[in-house]
């Protein structure tokens, strides 16, 4: 039961957040009240619609209806009325679609502009994004009691991810007077449009509440380990264990088919033949990873050249692709009993297991990079040799992400200027970072310079990339 | 002389998990090391795999100190106290990594699998395998590749009665090809159907 001082907190709380945000809010809002370019609003378009489909995965993932470990055990399977027992879980999940839904109204707004009448846009802007964001959710709790709505929310996933790669594509074309017109129309049919949202919205959700009593405890229970486990992992702040959570999850429910070993795979390789496996059994990753290589160039279209965002969306985007091809090592590390019955030294397993993040990530950087001189955000030359030679050192940095523990807890925090930084946390993700940074450094200095000759660069990379890797391997003596 | 162990001892924050254990095991022995919970018969498997820090005492595994490096690793098999296995990996490809790393093999996989009633299992991924059948895989694993000592850490957990006899049948074989076991157990008929000799741990 709450109490008068659990709600005076709660307000309390509210407000200072309220106060503490305001002034990044109004730079932001001022941001906005500018005319946009036409061509950079296709990219802009596209990347709200992505992280609209994020959102919506995530929802469609994680249940959305979920509730406490105890109130699982207790009192999902207690005749007590189901709605009342997910009372809670619906104003959580009615909070993170409101708040999702301005973030989402006002990145679209970023990405078409407000030139006049500023509020009414701003107001259009947010109805249009809380309604998609809350209408989305209803419609995740609706698959969430039916098959026929799991398949229309996953047909609306679908629907999305085509309207950003449309966006993307033809924003700066065909589809620039659409997008043009779309920002510069005035602002009573955008203000219709909202209402039409809104009451649609509406209709979703009481139709969800109404399908509340029908879910399935089975679901509820399910999406609440899944949750369960993220809460726990994340409150432990032990980001390792959610990837384990979403592999293991992913693979108790597929059905494999067991392939022979290729027949002349030399011994040294074969410990780095399940990740290849692996990769080629999840296709859908693989090609995820391959489209957000387009990343980088629709964030440098949207956000008007090579900004320090799109060097960071392209450094993580490098290495993270580099390190989902790296669960070997992972494991091994975590549990190195497999790697004991192997009888392989960590150095030759390590050098066999580098081949493959090698390639993704090179690979990776090399479209990435190919992208952005196509966007014109580089200037002309063969930036794509930058993924060749920065290969090794971007595997490496991967292997050593992999290989870190837990986050160590009992490094004390230290305070700085901007607040109290805790080292343990920041240590850990920088650990496989630093070393990928170190390698690519060339890389990262040719990007910021953007010489007219690339040789010396590349060179220097090369070098560069190759001897940090060669350093890494040599060092490991255990696994 | 695989394993000679002389007045070894083992000291965990602060106190005694035991002190004083010899133990000496031949080419082709079984031993059994049995004892209450907490009487350190995990403990005494780690100080022969060379695992276990802080060991007073001489332990020699195949008239070396055991060491965690690839070379002992080739020589022994460790079946540890939790099944391990590789993401995205059937049972049937878990097996089969086992001669590809090795280069040989003591059994063909498919003879692997209907050994340790696995058979109908092979394409399946050990996280949806029961606890039993991933110890069973864990198990054909250590027994698939050639090696010379196996150290088994309670073999017996999770199994089903009737395939406990199989395991007897399967470390028998082992031992007479010349292998040598040592494994930790509570299972005394374990012990009994294969002839193992026994070590006795006290609790400290």
């Amino acid at each position: 039961m709450k109490t008068w001082t659990d709600r005076y907190c709660t307000a309390f709380g509210i407000a200072v957040a309220l106060v503490l945000l305001a002034p990044a809010l109004d730079e932001v809002l001022a941001g906005l009240t500018r005319q946009v370019d036409p061509s950079r609003m296709g990219a802009g378009v596209a990347l709200a619609a992505l992280a609209y489909a994020g959102y919506l995965v995530l929802a469609r993932t994680f249940g959305p209806v979920a509730v406490s470990a105890a109130d699982a055990a207790w009192l999902l399977l207690s005749p007590l009325p189901r709605r009342g027992v997910l009372r809670k879980t619906v104003g959580i999940l009615l909070a993170v679609a409101l708040l999702t839904g301005l973030a989402l109204g006002v990145g679209l707004l970023s990405a078409l502009g407000a030139p006049d009448p500023f509020m009414v846009r701003l107001l259009t802007a947010g109805v249009l994004g809380i309604s998609a964001t809350t209408g989305g959710m209803a419609v995740a709790v609706l698959a969430q009691a039916s098959q026929s709505w799991d398949t229309w929310l996953l047909a609306m996933i679908i629907a999305v991810v085509v309207l950003a790669v449309l966006a993307a594509v033809l924003g700066g074309g065909p589809w620039r007077p659409l997008l043009s017109a779309v920002a510069g129309a005035p602002a009573c049919v955008g203000s219709a449009v909202a209402v039409v949202a809104a009451t649609a919205t509406a209709v979703l959700v009481r139709l969800a509440w109404a399908a509340l009593e029908r879910v399935p405890a089975r679901s509820i229970l399910a999406a609440s380990t899944r949750t369960g486990q993220v809460v726990t992992a994340t409150v432990l702040l032990d980001p390792g264990t959610l990837t384990w959570i979403a592999e293991d999850e992913h693979w108790r429910r597929r059905r494999l088919r067991s392939r022979p070993l290729p027949r002349r795979l030399p011994a040294p390789l074969a410990p780095a033949w399940p990740d290849w496996r692996r990769a080629a059994r999840r296709p859908g990753r693989s090609a995820l990873l391959l489209a957000s290589a387009a990343l980088p160039a629709l964030a440098a279209r949207a956000g008007g050249g090579l900004t320090p965002v799109v060097l960071t969306v392209l450094a993580a985007g490098a290495l993270i692709t580099a390190a989902a091809c790296t669960a070997g090592v992972r494991r091994d590390r975590n549990d190195p009993s497999l790697a004991r019955l192997s009888g392989i030294g960590a150095r030759p397993a390590l050098a066999a297991r580098a081949l493959l993040p090698a390639l993704a990530g090179g690979g990776w950087l090399a479209l990435a990079l190919t992208g952005l001189v196509a966007t014109g955000a580089l200037s002309a030359g063969p930036w794509w040799l930058f993924g060749l030679v920065a290969a090794p050192a971007l595997a490496v940095g991967a292997l050593r992400m992999a290989r870190r523990g837990p986050v160590d807890h009992s490094l004390p925090p230290i305070p700085t200027p901007f607040g109290v930084m805790f080292t343990g946390p920041v240590l850990w993700a920088l650990t496989g970072a630093d070393l990928a940074a170190l390698g690519c450094a060339p890389a990262l200095m040719a990007l910021g310079a953007q010489p007219p000759d690339l040789g010396s660069y590349l060179l220097a990379q090369a070098l560069t990339g190759t001897g940090v890797a060669a350093v890494f391997l040599l060092r490991r003596r255990s696994h | 002389m695989v394993v000679d162990a002389r007045d070894v001892g083992v000291e965990l924050g602060g106190g005694r998990v035991f002190a004083g254990v010899g133990l000496r095991v031949d080419r082709g022995d079984i031993v059994a090391v049995v004892g209450e919970n907490g009487a350190g018969k995990s403990t005494l498997l780690r100080c022969l795999a060379g695992l276990q820090p802080g060991v007073s005492g001489q332990v020699v595994v195949f008239a070396r100190p055991p060491a965690d490096e690839p070379g002992f690793w080739r020589d022994v098999a460790l079946v540890g106290d939790e099944p391990a296995w590789y993401p995205g990996l059937t049972v049937r490809e878990h097996l089969e990594l086992m001669p590809a790393v090795h280069g040989a093999a003591r059994m063909g996989v498919d003879a692997a699998l209907e050994t340790f009633g696995l058979a109908g299992q092979g394409d399946r991924a050990p996280l949806a395998l029961s606890t039993g059948q991933r110890q069973r895989l864990l198990l054909a694993m250590a027994l698939i590749r050639p090696s010379r000592l196996l150290l088994l850490d309670e073999p017996e957990r999770g199994l089903d009665p009737a395939f406990r006899e199989r395991l007897a049948a399967s470390l028998c074989e082992y031992a007479e090809e010349g292998g040598t076991v040592v494994m930790a157990t509570h299972d005394l008929q374990l012990a009994e159907s294969t002839r193992a000799r026994r070590l006795t741990l006290q609790t400290s």
